[in-house]
């Protein structure tokens, strides 16, 4: 074939390989470069809205938590215990990390549960309860409309976070393994963290009063393994724990820092 | 809330772990040079190799996370068997071989498979499809 309509596009390189017509293979070359530039500009833009949407719903859980009459650096030491916990268990440093960055929302529904019951200073009646159960849902909603990781984990921990290891958990009453990993740590995480925090009807727990509670829901409230994981580094949690209260990280810190 | 058409990779929104090493075995030199500006959009060490032998020879050298591997290639050994090889040396055990193809039909996705590859991509190549082929790989190894 030949012409200008059929152009050859390949010829002989010196050194006898295939490749393409000289000018063809240019201009190839530049629509793969400007390709190239803006998919890399995509995913800067991409990191920065998903930066400032991290940002305002973490500021949201900070708001659900002060309502709960909670400090705000409750949510933070969640985050950083649910990753130490996650490493302790064998999880990838990726897995752990954004656990860190997910964990901290799991209240966010609570910023849809009105203060009555919120801040019933009794227990609460049948109605009470399943109102105060919403807030799982609520924050998987919430969370879970971007198709960000991050936030499917997080919406995932909000949802999961009140299932029980032996299947009498809300909201759909999961039993065991059929609970996401995120879930049973952030679960175990939570519950340490809130029995060693003062709160108003009640000073906190020692440490060794709740690991011993902790201990005693294993197989119960939560899964053995990340029960047993969680014991087996106590002290090395627990040390980060008064060390996240004392430095009390930013939100900034909790989603820049590696 | 956002639909994206392109794939993200696993460390778009993260900082990159430990970078992944890729080994393209492709006797076009031009195809290989937009495999590798392709990979390019990432982080990714990359490797060149213009025939099976001296694929095979560099793939024992590196051993790569990923080979991008073609098919037909001049000298002693094709696509197939230096992807048997690499699929049979207990030193690259996670190696994992994604075959490129120009030919269409079954068959010779069934030989690829049949030789051990991990996933196949048809020429022309899609810049998206190598990425996403790639990613995929990647949050299996």
């Amino acid at each position: 074939m030949s012409g200008a309509f059929a152009p050859n596009l390949e010829r002989p390189a010196d050194d006898g390989e295939r490749c393409f017509d000289e000018a063809a293979s240019a201009q190839m070359e530049r629509f793969v470069r400007d390709f190239g530039r803006m998919y890399r500009e995509r995913n800067e833009a991409l990191r920065e809205v998903t930066r400032a949407h991290h940002a305002a719903l973490l500021q949201l859980s900070a708001a659900a938590d002060l309502k709960d009459d909670d400090t705000g650096v409750h949510i933070v030491r969640i985050g950083y215990l649910a990753e130490a916990l996650a490493m302790a268990l064998g999880q990838t440093t990726g897995y752990a990390r954004m656990l860190r960055k997910a964990a901290p929302m799991h209240d966010i529904g609570k910023i849809g549960t009105p203060d009555n019951v919120l801040k019933k200073p009794g227990p609460l009646n049948p109605e009470e309860r399943q109102i105060m159960n919403c807030h799982a849902a609520m924050g998987a909603e919430i969370l879970g409309r971007a198709q960000i990781p991050v936030f499917r984990m997080a919406a995932e921990v909000a949802l999961t976070h009140h299932e029980r290891y032996d299947g009498k958990g809300y909201p759909h009453g999961l039993v065991g393994d059929a609970i996401p990993l995120a879930g049973r740590i952030t679960a175990v995480v939570d519950f340490f963290d809130a029995l060693t925090m003062d709160r108003v009807y009640r000073p906190a727990f020692s440490v060794e009063v709740a690991l011993e509670m902790l201990a005693a829901e294993r197989g119960r409230a939560f899964d053995p393994v990340v029960v047993d994981a969680f014991l087996a580094r106590a002290e090395e949690i627990n040390a980060l724990r008064c060390k996240i209260t004392q430095e009390c990280p930013s939100f900034d810190a909790l989603i820049d820092s590696p | 809330m956002w639909c994206l058409a392109l794939p993200i990779a696993p460390n778009a929104l993260e900082r990159p772990l430990a970078m992944k090493k890729i080994l393209i075995v492709e006797d076009h030199m031009d195809i290989r040079k937009l495999l590798r500006m392709t990979l390019e959009f990432d982080d990714f060490e990359i490797h060149e190799a213009a025939t099976g032998d001296a694929g095979w020879a560099l793939a024992r050298e590196l051993c790569p996370d990923i080979v991008l591997l073609d098919v037909m290639m001049p000298g002693t050994l094709n696509g197939l068997d230096v992807c048997r090889r690499i699929k049979s040396d207990p030193g690259m055990l996670h190696t994992k071989v994604i075959m490129l193809t120009a030919r269409v039909q079954a068959v010779d996705k069934e030989a690829g498979m049949a030789a051990g590859a991990d996933d196949y991509l048809m020429k022309p190549f899609s810049t998206l499809q190598v990425l996403e082929t790639i990613y995929r790989m990647e949050s299996a190894l």
